[in-house]
């Protein structure tokens, strides 16, 4: 009964989820779909390292601090040009994705940096 | 007053001419054989008795100066400079010297790196004593003691009180004794020392042997003898710390003429050698003290990585490295290549972290390669080499070794392809999602 | 200062005059901290200070003769030996960046200046810089005003004078500054959620990660707050792009300074970031599904996600614990252990509790250093509370860490002094705000001014505070020549200072509970004319006094450069100027590889001054090479030379005071020599020096103690100098005072005995037998006999 009732509140909730989810705007997603990549390949490193050991442990750290970072990045610029969020009305969208830019940049050069 | 300061400065220089030819030739790193020798004597007729030791010495281009030891204007040195490379003191009964020699003078003469030999006798003077005190060789305390032998005598016409004693216990330094054996045995007349063991400066070179004892002939022993047995050194040298080598005997007789010319036959031994071993001793020996033997330079050093020729400033750890040196003995006349296959070389810190042993040519170049180990460091190249006889050569040069650069390191490894994938494909990714999300509007 | 723009004319044409007034003061406050630090070039000469500061100052040298690339991969072949060390890897090199940078920029403007010159004046440039951080930290807290006071104070506070006055070219220099910025760029981004400023602070974060040790510092008070805030349900989108970014980039630029380099994520001080990290992820996610879900569903998410998340979080916490708990020290250095846990260092590393700034503070250094500020802070505090922003947690929470770290360790005060200035800053402007508003308030004809907001006023009010601290400044340096007079009259403002102190509070305290009142209802409660006049004049004269105080400090107690000693006695100052001496000898009259010993405090001055090699210095990174260094000063003097021979040593250094009494001599510190020789070589046993546990170096002392290097080096022919051998820093006549050395002869000893310089004399070229001289009666040791009986040297 108990198992039954979770089941089905889980599927509410995901069949809310995803209503909800459907009504984010196309350039939110974009993110969203980006966040994802990024994730996906920084745990991809992680069963990597797992496997052949942590040997050159900055190209390792480099590699996984490089997809968190955009992964980060990409969550404050999804942050600032959410609409619904209402502590940033007065900031242009174009002046948040100009700081995220210039954020990006700095990541890189320091990954590239700390790569080799 | 100028004028006279003036003349005092063209005094000096004036009368320093006749000296500098002098002292081109003195003892140097170039020429280690000494030239000039002061010969002390406390008796002009040692000059005629020992004429055999001293026209030896003559003969091999020695310089001798025969003064009395207690002539008033004895000087070793002058402006600073010695006069002389050497010192013969054939003096034992001398109480002071002349002059402004004296203990002290002596002593600086030797560590000043010059060559000293010292002969005692039967109540040799208390200065003898110390001098030779000084140099690590203690003579017997009893002032009328001598060597007494009855085993190991030498045969004689009249039945003596066994003062005369012979002994064949030599060193077994060819360096020290020359290449050849000597086959006679050595007749030794006077008084014995005793070095203390501790001590690795000085050498027995003739040692008594185990029946010998140290007392007084004429009277009979009541207490047994403070000296005896082969604890009795004879004739002792000390090659000091600065190369200067000093021969101490216990017996100035040993190098007249009388017991050079001397057949000697052993007690208890039929076999009679027509001619005692104390003149081929005595030669050999003063060409060992005045450097004519045993005396090695290095020069030289050179170190360069593997495959270049210049020197370094400074190595990087696991360089590989090569490591020359030249070696030369002093034959008394020129430098030969000195050949031998025990020269080590050390990379130290601390402790030896390379111990090699040098390869050499034949003709003085001795050489190694080896890869510097993987700690940095200010390391040593260090050779220490002692052995019998030789003066000891100890080098060291020092030489940094750094870590690698920051650029040093290895890159591109193969392990890591992944991880540089996954940072470029993110700033791919990057690129691809500006211009996405630039455009989606 | 961009925010009320679009106000009517008249207020923007007020503002703007404001703006022009306070960047003036802010120039001018610029020139207070820099001028104010001056005193020690001034009263002595330009030179750099102290011991580490002169290790920086040959590292600039380095670096501008050689450029930075060579400087990266330094290996320093003069220091540690034979060791080595190296330094590209070793240092922060943040503040010698800075100075050959500015170095490099003046050059290029055809301003040759020397790298000296620079080196010593980049403390007070930077701690111009630092106060003018600390007007924006402090504006973003509390506005303009509070700013304005705060700079003025931060531009005095002693405490950070102690560390950079011109000359004391240390890390602390700009790392204070770095400090303040990054915490100002961490306000700015939590209060405008902007990613560019949260870039900068990442960068800000690196300089200070480049310059000094202390950055672990920010980053656990960061991941403090933030936790701070999500548990006192403050989170906001601003807190995770402040905080994420940050850690992410933080951590990476971090890394690329190579003596932190994988420290960044390996030690466990850097864990707590990334511990909030995750939490703060956590959070973020809970937030936002919160945001797009109904109420009704989000509570079964809650049920679903907790049950899940639970048995992660656990898991990810039982990892984390085995892998800090497999490593000994639990990943933490000794320097940040002894933090947490006061007694670790004495218990465990002699070696950092040897150093006297790693000790805790006594309270007379609290008034010393931190002077009004040390009771303005609580005021401060109340202030901060009302209301309670995300900043002014901040700053509650910053001071709150720094009173703790600076009670453990001397050193830290100056990260409290920051702290304690930004909130006596606020308490000011917030005592004077209150006060010339009911002052104006109830003037006739003024009333319609009060419309302007708080800010204006209370930037009005600093001004009026400035000016009148300037003007008690000049005229009191102008009084002060007189030390007697001004020592006097500080008593008496003492006194009068505790009665003001129980006024203040109650000042604060009313006024705090009346500003409160004032923002909720508009009209602010007023006080009575003749009390707020009183109380303003009472202020004044409270801020007139820290300014003497700070002048006084930066001019008697700071400003001595510890290379050059002065003393002041009836018959004129005294000059001692003996180390400089003993290293120019060094440099002049030795050869250029010889290696001097001495204890590790004169490691760098020896090389940077007389450039030798030195065995140990004051980077003490190989403990048991200073302790063989310890062994070898706390044995007889065979086994001394035996140790020294074999580091290849060939002259010995050391300190003595006991003629001038010079109390941080190396009789002082022999102790801590004995102790941390013995903690590796354990046949140094501290009890051996001790006479029933007291340390003394007069008849009753141990025969040990007579008899080790340390005696013998230091008071060698110390009786030739009055026949008595009494010394004047331990008050005592010495135990032994004629002796011999046997294996080291002395070789200089300057003008006031203040250094000693020993060489070691060689083997003895030849070995005595034992003579029989009828001269010399005893005949105890070889070696004593010899250098007995004859006056001529047998060593060759």
């Amino acid at each position: 009964m108990a198992r039954s009732s979770t089941a089905k509140d889980a599927q509410a909730l995901i069949q809310s989820l995803r209503s909800a989810y459907a009504a984010t705007p196309t350039n939110l997603k974009i993110i969203d779909l980006y966040i994802i990549f990024a994730v996906s390949t920084a745990l991809i490193q992680v069963v990597y390292m797992a496997l052949v050991g942590s040997f050159p442990f900055n190209s390792f750290l480099s590699g996984v601090l490089s997809c968190v970072g955009t992964a980060v990045l990409a969550v404050c610029l999804r942050i600032q040009v959410n609409k619904e969020n209402k502590e940033f009305k007065d900031l242009p969208p174009e002046r948040a994705f100009a700081d995220f830019v210039l954020c990006n940049l700095v990541l890189h050069l320091v990954i590239m940096n700390f790569l080799g | 007053m100028r004028n006279l300061k003036l003349f005092q400065l063209s005094l000096i220089f004036f009368s320093s001419i006749p000296l500098l030819p002098i002292l081109t030739l003195a003892f140097s790193a170039e020429n280690p054989t000494d030239r000039r020798i002061l010969v002390l004597l406390d008796d002009v007729s040692l000059k005629s008795s020992h004429s055999i030791f001293f026209s030896s010495l003559q003969s091999r281009g020695f310089d001798l100066d025969f003064k009395l030891a207690d002539d008033p204007k004895l000087t070793l040195q002058r402006y600073g400079q010695y006069l002389y490379d050497g010192l013969i003191l054939f003096a034992p009964t001398t109480e002071r010297f002349g002059g402004s020699l004296d203990l002290a003078a002596v002593l600086s003469f030797v560590d000043s790196g010059h060559d000293v030999i010292v002969a005692a006798d039967s109540n040799a003077s208390d200065l003898i004593r110390n001098i030779a005190a000084e140099c690590g060789a203690d003579f017997d305390e009893d002032p009328s003691a001598v060597v007494i032998d009855h085993t190991s005598y030498a045969v004689s016409d009249t039945e003596g009180d066994h003062t005369l004693i012979v002994s064949d216990e030599l060193i077994q330094s060819d360096v020290i004794l020359g290449k050849e054996k000597i086959e006679a045995p050595i007749l030794f007349k006077g008084i014995g020392h005793s070095l203390n063991p501790e001590n690795n400066l000085v050498l027995k070179v003739l040692s008594a042997s185990s029946t010998a004892y140290s007392a007084n002939p004429n009277s009979k022993l009541s207490t047994p003898p403070s000296l005896s047995g082969s604890a009795i050194s004879l004739v002792s040298v000390l090659q000091a710390r600065n190369n200067a080598r000093v021969l101490i005997s216990g017996s100035l007789e040993l190098f007249s003429n009388r017991l050079l010319r001397a057949g000697v036959q052993r007690a208890g031994h039929s076999k009679k050698f027509d001619k005692s071993g104390n003149e081929r001793f005595v030669v050999e020996v003063s060409k060992w003290v005045f450097h004519e033997r045993g005396h090695l330079k290095a020069v030289n050093v050179r170190h360069h990585k593997v495959g270049e020729s210049d020197e370094p400033a400074i190595y990087r750890i696991n360089d590989d490295l090569e490591y020359f040196v030249e070696i030369y003995e002093w034959s008394g006349t020129q430098w030969e290549p000195y050949v031998a296959n025990d020269v080590q070389v050390q990379f130290y810190m601390m402790s030896p972290y390379v111990l090699k042993t040098l390869s050499t040519n034949e003709k003085g170049l001795y050489h190694t390669s080896f890869k510097v180990p993987d700690v940095y460091g200010v390391f040593q190249f260090k050779i220490e080499y002692q052995r019998l006889g030789y003066t000891s050569l100890s080098l060291s040069k020092q030489i940094p070794v750094r870590p690698f650069r920051h650029n040093e390191y290895e890159r591109f490894i193969t392990t890591a392809f992944p991880y540089y994938g996954a940072s470029f494909s993110t700033m791919l990714g990057f690129f691809i999602f500006s211009i996405v999300y630039l455009y989606s509007k | 200062m961009a925010a009320p723009e679009t106000s009517p004319t008249p207020s923007s044409l007020r503002n703007a005059f404001g703006h022009v007034f306070s960047f003036f003061i802010l120039i001018l406050i610029g020139v207070l901290a820099f001028s104010i630090r001056l005193f020690s070039v001034i009263k002595y000469e330009s030179v750099i200070h102290e011991f580490d500061p002169y290790f920086n100052y040959r590292v600039t040298q380095f670096l501008t003769k050689n450029g930075i690339y060579d400087f990266w991969n330094w290996f320093d072949d003069r220091t540690w030996y034979p060791l080595g060390r190296v330094i590209g890897g070793t240092v922060y090199p943040g503040l010698t960046l800075t100075a050959g940078t500015l170095w490099w920029l003046l050059n290029s403007l055809n301003i040759p200046l020397s790298v000296e010159t620079v080196c010593v004046f980049t403390a007070p440039i930077f701690s111009a810089f630092a106060s003018w951080a600390t007007y924006l930290l402090t504006k973003e807290v509390k506005g303009a005003g509070a700013g304005l006071t705060a700079a003025a104070l931060l531009a005095m506070v002693p405490s950070y004078i102690s560390r950079s006055v011109a000359g004391s070219y240390d890390n602390e220099a700009v790392a204070i500054f770095a400090l303040i910025f990054t915490f100002y760029l961490y306000i700015k981004t939590l209060n405008t959620g902007s990613l560019f400023y949260a870039t900068l602070n990442s960068i800000a974060y690196f300089y200070m990660v480049c310059s000094w040790g202390g950055y672990t510092f920010i980053i656990n008070l960061i991941p403090m707050h933030v936790l701070l805030c999500i548990v006192t349900g403050r989170y906001s989108s601003r807190l995770y792009i402040a905080y994420a970014p940050l850690v992410v980039l933080g951590t990476l630029l971090a890394a690329l300074v190579p003596v932190v380099g994988f420290n960044a994520v390996m030690t466990s001080e850097h864990f707590a970031s990334f511990l909030v990290f995750i939490i703060i992820h956590v959070v973020a996610l809970v937030y936002y599904i919160k945001g797009i879900l109904s109420p009704r569903m989000f509570k079964v998410a809650v049920m679903l996600v907790l049950s899940v998340g639970l048995v992660i979080c656990c898991t990810v916490v039982a990892v984390l614990i085995a892998l800090v708990a497999s490593s000994p020290t639990k990943g933490w250095s000794g320097r940040s252990l002894s933090l947490l846990d006061p007694t670790y260092a004495s218990k465990y590393i002699p070696i950092i509790a040897s150093v006297s700034e790693h000790q805790p503070p006594t309270w007379p250094s609290y008034f010393m250093d931190l002077n009004i500020l040390a009771f303005l802070v609580p005021a401060g505090i109340v202030a901060c509370f009302l209301p309670l922003s995300d900043a002014s947690s901040f700053v509650i929470l910053y001071i709150v860490t720094s009173v703790y770290f600076s009670g453990v360790m001397v050193r830290l005060m100056l990260v409290l002094a920051p702290a304690a200035c930004i909130m006596s800053g606020i308490a000011l402007s917030g005592a004077f705000d209150v006060l010339t508003r009911s002052l104006k308030f109830q003037l006739p004809g003024t009333s319609e001014i009060f419309a302007s907001d708080a800010v204006d006023t209370g930037s009005e009010s600093v001004i009026l505070n400035k000016d009148g601290a300037k003007e008690d400044k000049s005229e009191d340096s102008v009084k002060e020549r007189p030390s007697k007079k001004s020592k006097k009259k500080e008593k008496e403002k003492e006194k009068e200072k505790e009665k003001e102190k129980e006024k203040e509070k109650e000042n604060a305290g009313t006024l705090s509970s009346r500003s409160h009142a004032g923002t909720s209802s508009r009209r602010p409660l007023v006080l009575p004319v003749e009390a707020s006049v009183i109380a303003i004049f009472l202020l004044v004269l409270l801020v007139a006094f820290y300014v003497v105080h700070c002048v006084w400090a930066a001019a008697e107690a700071y400003s001595a450069p510890s290379i050059v000693l002065t003393s002041q006695s009836p018959d004129g100052l005294h000059v001692f100027d003996d180390f400089r001496e003993a290293y120019a000898w060094l440099s002049h009259n030795t050869d250029v590889d010889d290696k001097v010993a001495s204890w590790w405090d004169y490691g760098y001055q020896t090389t940077a001054m007389a450039n030798r090699t030195v065995i140990v210095d004051n980077n003490t990174w190989n403990n048991t090479h200073i302790a063989t260094v310890g062994t070898a000063m706390s044995s007889p003097e065979k086994a001394a030379w035996e140790i020294f021979n074999s580091l290849d040593v060939k002259y010995v250094l050391v300190v003595f005071g006991g003629l001038v009494g010079y109390p941080s001599d190396d009789i002082n510190k022999f102790l801590w020599m004995v102790r941390i020789g013995g903690g590796v070589f354990p046949h140094i046993k501290e009890p051996d020096y001790l006479r029933d546990g007291q340390y003394r170096i007069d008849s009753q002392a141990t025969p040990t103690m007579l008899n080790c290097l340390m005696y013998k080096l230091s008071y060698y022919r110390f009786v030739e100098t009055d026949g008595k051998g009494f010394d004047r820093v331990r008050r005592t006549e010495i135990g032994k005072k004629y002796f011999k050395l046997t294996h080291f002869e002395e070789v200089f000893t300057t003008h006031h005995w203040m250094v000693r310089i020993y060489k070691l004399k060689s083997p003895r070229n030849r070995i005595r037998g034992k003579t029989k001289k009828s001269k010399s009666k005893s005949s105890s040791t070889i070696s004593s006999k010899s250098s007995r009986t004859r006056k001529k040297n047998p060593w060759n």
